[in-house]
């Protein structure tokens, strides 16, 4: 499943932006996901589970993950739509909008390392 | 989810505010393959939709059509077997296929492990067909201009509101099989108006790989979406 790849990448992904040494000391990996993200936290807090047992160095890093509501930001007036079944319609002047300013991020949030 | 690290804060602990997207390492690779195909204006489509909604079908139908008035190769992401690309290269054209070794979708490293194998100087249209399933393939970007996303009548007509993020994602939505309306219960404009109220500027054809219906309008839109690319 597609959350294994995605814990793959988050360590891909901080081993290219730190050094080996940081890494070493790294506690924590916050992540800030949208729920239009696909992510099932649950799925992946096995994936990331499943990541240490053949990848034992980052055994004591925690993961968070904290989930995103869907937003839209109308390109017209300006009004923030909190998007309800889907419908990405402004709630103010009922033009469609596919600005979408929150809910579909996948991001690496914040990572806490020991000094 | 409530943040227990800032509040639970013990010892010295240094925070880094990171903010990096998760996928950044796919798509680096994703922007490097637009590169690629930038050079040669080839035009790179991803195609994607549930299992068995008629994609290679398709493609065998558009390389028929269109084989003769331009260059046309597929690459074929399948979860185990050649099977697929064996069916397309039976109209004569280059397909490739990509054994994901069970991974639900493609990502841009596989398709730039391959790229070298195509003469992209002499490819008007390359298309990628991605695994039949549409939820990871829709976090995945290809570093494709266009993504087509194949929704069958067969299928009920409630997919993109289960699976926003697709066609939130896509450019086109086939509606495949429509020579079976007929006999399902499915109605066009239903998922039309869900899909439109996800993505209002998703572009939708009815299509039959079986009848020949919309094929030539599908046709059309590629043969445009080509001209465009090569400027
Ligand atoms: N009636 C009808 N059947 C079709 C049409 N297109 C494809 N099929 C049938 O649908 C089945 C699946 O078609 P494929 O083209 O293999 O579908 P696919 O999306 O490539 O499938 P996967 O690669 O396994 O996800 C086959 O039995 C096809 O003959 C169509 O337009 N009409
Ligand atoms: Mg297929
Ligand atoms: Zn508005």
């Amino acid at each position: 499943m597609h959350e294994t790849s995605i814990v793959n990448s988050i360590f891909r992904t901080l081993e290219q932006e730190f050094e080996v040494e940081k890494l070493n000391n790294m506690k924590a990996i916050h992540l800030k996901v949208g729920i239009l993200s696909n992510i099932e936290p649950r799925l992946l807090y096995n994936a990331y589970e499943a990541f240490h047992m053949t990848n034992p160095i980052y055994q004591k890093v925690k993961l968070e993950i904290e989930m995103t509501e869907l937003k839209i930001k109308c390109e017209i007036c300006e009004h923030i739509t909190n998007v309800k079944n889907y419908r990405f319609i402004c709630d103010n002047c009922k033009k469609p909008s596919k600005n979408v300013i929150q809910g579909e991020e996948m991001l690496i949030h914040k990572v806490e390392f020991d000094d | 989810m409530v943040d227990k690290s800032t509040k639970a804060a013990r010892g010295t602990v240094q925070c880094e505010n990171t903010n990096i997207n998760l996928l950044k390492a796919n798509d680096f690779v994703a922007d490097i393959i637009k590169k690629e195909m930038a050079k040669t204006g080839t035009l790179l489509i991803n195609v994607t939709s549930s299992a068995g909604s008629g994609k290679t079908t398709l493609m065998q139908k558009t390389a028929e059509k269109l084989k003769d008035k331009i260059k046309i190769a597929v690459m074929v992401g399948d979860l185990e077997t050649e099977r697929d690309a064996d069916r397309i290269r039976e109209t004569g054209i280059q397909a490739l296929q990509i054994v994901t070794g069970g991974i639900c979708h493609l990502e841009a490293q596989m398709i730039h492990q391959v790229l070298d194998q195509f003469d992209l100087e002499n490819i008007d249209l390359l298309f990628i067909e991605n695994v039949g399933n549409l939820v990871c393939p829709s976090s995945f970007d290809l570093g494709e201009d266009y993504r087509v996303t194949l929704m069958a009548t067969t299928e009920g007509d409630d997919k993109p509101k289960k699976y926003p993020k697709m066609f939130l994602t896509s450019d086109m939505m086939l509606v495949s099989k429509a020579d079976l309306l007929p006999y399902v219960p499915f109605s066009v404009e239903a998922v039309t108006k869900d899909a439109q109220e996800v993505n209002h500027e998703l572009e939708v054809i009815q299509i039959s790989s079986l009848s020949d219906e919309g094929v030539d309008e599908w046709c059309d839109w590629l043969l445009e979406k080509i001209k465009q690319k090569k400027g």
